[in-house]
């Protein structure tokens, strides 16, 4: 049985009143949450100098001169600095060093500006740069700069403003290390290897950290050339998902964004207001297991350089945001450059199958290309070269677990070839010894040739200019028949940002995760 | 009734300690070296294995697996689950901070989820005909398209298309209030979603299959108007199964986050879970699976209450 116990009447006039208070309430909030309800920004003020900058990933604790990726070589360029840095074009620069000297190539004397100071007050004298090389010249340390600090033997520090490096050998390049933005200067409390560097010299200081959302920088005003930094702070905002990370510029969530994803270069590009910096920056490679297996041989190694087709890698891979490359990459400025070590081998299957028949494998072979599932443009690569290995018969099956799996098994030799991506700690070709001398995890597993590894000394601890140069010629030369390596592709790494955003740059080559330097000289520009 | 919820809580402990083993051995079984890959910082590397080594000392990973089992088990029992190895945060301190955001995103998805879904499913299985049918094609619609499709549709639509909303991120509460509700609103519409689909489709066939019963016969006999005996004798008898259906769905969802909270940037359980997974973090692992299992079991235990409620007869 149906019983209404109060009769229907029509709304009174309060009872409407309230109605249109709930509408009205409503509506408010919609709007409100909408964004339509927020005040227009008085085109004449000026911009705020903050800066979103979208990033790759959250940063680990900084550790002193720790190899923490990308997202740390940016962080440690914004709140750290080393005795050199790099400028917009990538030139090298003093930074905390006001000037140095060559005494000369196995000695460097620095002096250090006056009044420098880390973000906590305290002063940064040559003590502090004594004690922070000696730090990372300890291999138990893990430096990332270590192949060119290994080889300090003395750093001696006359007075407070003046260090001087002595080294075991000759090193030419050793002041360009000193501008990596791990070898920054730390205080000594920060020198151990449980120590977090949260205090340093660099031109912002970490203001607030929400962790797994964003750290806020702040302008640091014991920084040496505070008076330069437009920049009041800066909203280091994490966005691991490169897509979102994308979404989030062209919404006008953020200002900056790194690692741009290669398949949104084409959208980034066709956005108004929006401008994407590409520099053909890190490298692909192939690397090899040359413990046994048909590996072990030059010779299949060389057939591998000459079967894999770039320019199909440059557009599977990057979308064709990458530069084909058929040698060791060294930037055209470079004292060092030849052609001839950029033109190692072509891409020529018939020459491939010959130096196969050769090496005793005329029907070819099976192996595995170790890849990871984690990075879709290591796949893609490993994807592309299967194909070509297959045109030379080389049947390789892909290995594509994630990447602490794949790290594992290339640093046990658990693989017969692997795909890899990395960078130059320098520009110049003294990395091709850091990298061919360095462990076996981001190599070549168990490669070592003593006629490379010499003349790439020789390279490094020449007099002059012609005498490093010959020898890095002759290092390159050698590397066409023996192959360490098969360069792939340098891929297109790019920045974007608003037209807004003025001031900042990416560098070139091997430098790019270096840009982080250019934010001290970055401002935001009215829109 | 107390014994009822002591037996139960008992049950769960065993529980909360099968899942804790378990998820214990299987992280130290897959393979990758948390060290190598802290001391890499996810790229190739330039680490020397004498700094690996170190490394590994320090986090203690270099000690015998039964002794790190004991380590943890006493950490677990006394509250501590361990500091993170990429920031050496405590463990507990990280999850409170993503724990509220997860729930939160959750909560809201499920209340949308299941105010609607059971709305349209009880429409559905009330009208019949085409109200029928267009709830049970948007509810398979709705199943079927994934999360990370429809949250980037709707960044599409409101965020770059209409600029309603923003394309994802996190403020807090404290510091914002419109600006957290205006970015929790996205990810929670592109969770309910699914949900809505899922709620709907058990409530129509429970509404269906509960319309066919005695009772609602002899309800309709005693003169009672087809609205009463609806809402009176057969939703109510329907919602037992819509109650698991929920509780499990909520469940589920609380570990299961994850594609929305990344195509969105919100900072959630599940994205940190995954993130700790890559990088073999593994007492942030070990800590939010611990978390999500008594969070599900209390979920359960919940539910079982519920029922208890809904149905006399469990009582």
């Amino acid at each position: 049985m149906l019983h209404r116990t109060e009769p229907w009447r029509p709304s009174s006039p309060g009872a409407r009143r309230n109605k249109r208070a709930i509408v009205a309430a409503a509506l408010a909030t919609g709007l409100a949450l909408t964004g339509c309800a927020s005040a227009a920004p008085d085109p004449s003020a000026a911009p705020e100098q903050t800066l979103r900058f979208g990033l790759s990933g959250e940063p680990q604790d900084v550790k002193v001169g720790a190899d923490q990726g990308s997202t740390g070589y940016t962080l440690d360029a914004l709140i750290h600095r080393g005795l050199m840095a790099y400028d917009a074009d990538g030139a090298l620069v003093p930074a905390l060093a006001e000037s140095f000297e060559e005494i000369d190539p196995a000695t460097y004397s620095f002096t250090l500006r006056e009044g420098l100071e880390f973000s906590d007050g305290t002063p940064l004298t040559s003590a502090n740069v004594k004690n922070t090389l000696l730090f990372l010249a300890d291999p138990e340390n893990g430096a990332r700069t270590l192949a060119a600090m290994r080889n300090i033997t003395e750093v001696e520090t006359p007075d407070d403003r003046t260090a001087i490096v002595h080294l075991s050998e000759n090193n030419a390049d050793f002041v360009a290390y000193l501008a990596d933005s791990t070898a920054f200067i730390a205080p000594d409390d920060a020198l151990s290897a449980d120590a977090i560097a949260t205090v340093g010299a660099g031109p912002f200081v970490i203001e607030q950290d929400d962790a797994g959302v964003q750290l806020v920088l702040a302008r640091n005003d014991a920084y040496y050339d505070a008076d330069s930094v437009t920049l009041d702070s800066i909203d280091l905002v994490f966005y691991p998902d490169g897509t979102a990370r994308t979404n989030a510029l062209v919404s006008g969530d953020v200002d900056l964004i790194d690692y741009v994803p290669w398949e949104q270069f084409s959208t980034l590009e066709s956005t108004d207001g929006v401008t994407i910096d590409v520099q053909n920056g890190l490298l692909m490679d192939i690397e090899f297991n040359v413990t046994d297996g048909p590996f072990a041989d030059p010779l299949v190694r060389e057939a591998v350089a000459y079967a894999v087709n770039r320019d199909s890698v440059v557009d599977a891979a990057f979308f064709g945001n990458a530069k084909a490359i058929y040698g060791p990459p060294i930037p055209e400025s470079s004292d060092y450059y030849t052609e001839e070590s950029q033109e190692l081998w072509e891409y020529d299957p018939e020459h491939a199958k010959e130096l196969l028949a050769e090496a005793g494998y005329p029907d070819g072979f099976s192996t595995t290309i170790l890849t990871t599932s984690q990075y879709v443009f290591h796949q893609d690569t490993a994807l592309t070269v299967q194909a070509d290995l297959a045109e030379i018969g080389i049947d390789a099956e892909l290995d594509s677990p994630d990447w602490a799996t794949r790290m594992e098994k290339a640093t046990s030799g658990d693989f017969q070839m692997k795909i890899n991506g990395w960078g130059g700690i320098v520009s110049e070709p003294a990395y091709l010894e850091s990298y061919l001398g360095g462990p076996d995890l981001a190599k070549s597993f168990g490669w070592n040739d003593p006629e490379i590894m010499a003349a790439l000394a020789a390279g490094r601890t020449g007099a002059d200019v012609d005498s490093r140069k010959a020898a890095y010629s002759e290092a390159i030369d050698l590397m066409g028949t023996n192959v360490p390596f098969v360069p792939l592709v340098q891929r297109g790494q790019a920045f974007a940002y608003k037209d807004t955003v003025t001031g900042f740059s990416n560098l070139p080559g091997f430098l790019t995760f270096f840009a982080g330097y250019t934010l001290a000289s970055t401002s935001i520009s009215a829109g | 009734m107390i014994s009822f919820i002591a037996k139960r809580i008992g049950v769960g402990l065993g529980l909360v300690f099968v899942v804790l083993t378990l998820i214990f051995l299987a992280i130290h079984a897959v393979p990758g070296d948390p060290a190598a890959v802290l001391a890499s910082g996810g790229a190739s590397g330039t680490a020397t294995p004498e700094s690996i080594e170190r490394l590994r000392e320090q986090l203690g990973l270099d000690k015998p697996l039964a002794v790190q089992y004991l380590d943890y088990l006493a950490g677990v029992v006394t509250g501590d689950l361990g500091s993170s190895f990429r920031d050496s945060r405590p463990v507990v301190t990280t999850i409170l901070e993503r724990l509220p955001n997860t729930i939160e995103l959750v909560v809201l998805a499920c209340v949308v989820g299941a105010v609607v879904g059971v709305v349209l499913g009880a429409a559905a299985g009330r009208f019949g005909g085409w109200v029928d049918s267009l709830v049970t094609a948007f509810s398979s619609l709705a199943i079927s398209v994934p999360v990370y499709v429809l949250g980037t549709v709707f960044i599409l639509i409101f965020s770059l298309t209409l600029g309603w909303f923003p394309a994802g991120g996190f403020v807090s509460w404290q510091t914002d209030p419109v600006g957290h509700l205006r970015l929790l609103l996205l990810p929670a519409l592109t969770l309910s979603i699914a949900f809505i689909g899922v709620t709907a489709r058990m409530t129509r066939s429970s509404v269906v299959e509960t319309s066919r019963m005695d009772w609602v016969r002899t309800a309709r006999s005693w003169g009672l108007t087809p609205s009463r005996v609806f809402s009176r004798h057969v939703l109510r008898n329907s919602m037992t199964p819509v109650a698991t259906a929920i509780g499990l769905e909520v469940g589920i969802m609380l570990g299961s986050t994850v594609l929305a909270e990344r195509v969105f940037n919100y900072p959630g359980l599940s994205a940190l879970l995954v993130d700790s997974v890559v990088n073999r973090d593994y007492p942030v692992v070990q800590g939010i699976v611990i978390v999500i299992s008594v969070l599900f079991i209390a979920i359960n235990i919940a539910v079982d209450l519920v029922y208890r409620f809904l149905d006399p007869r469990v009582r």
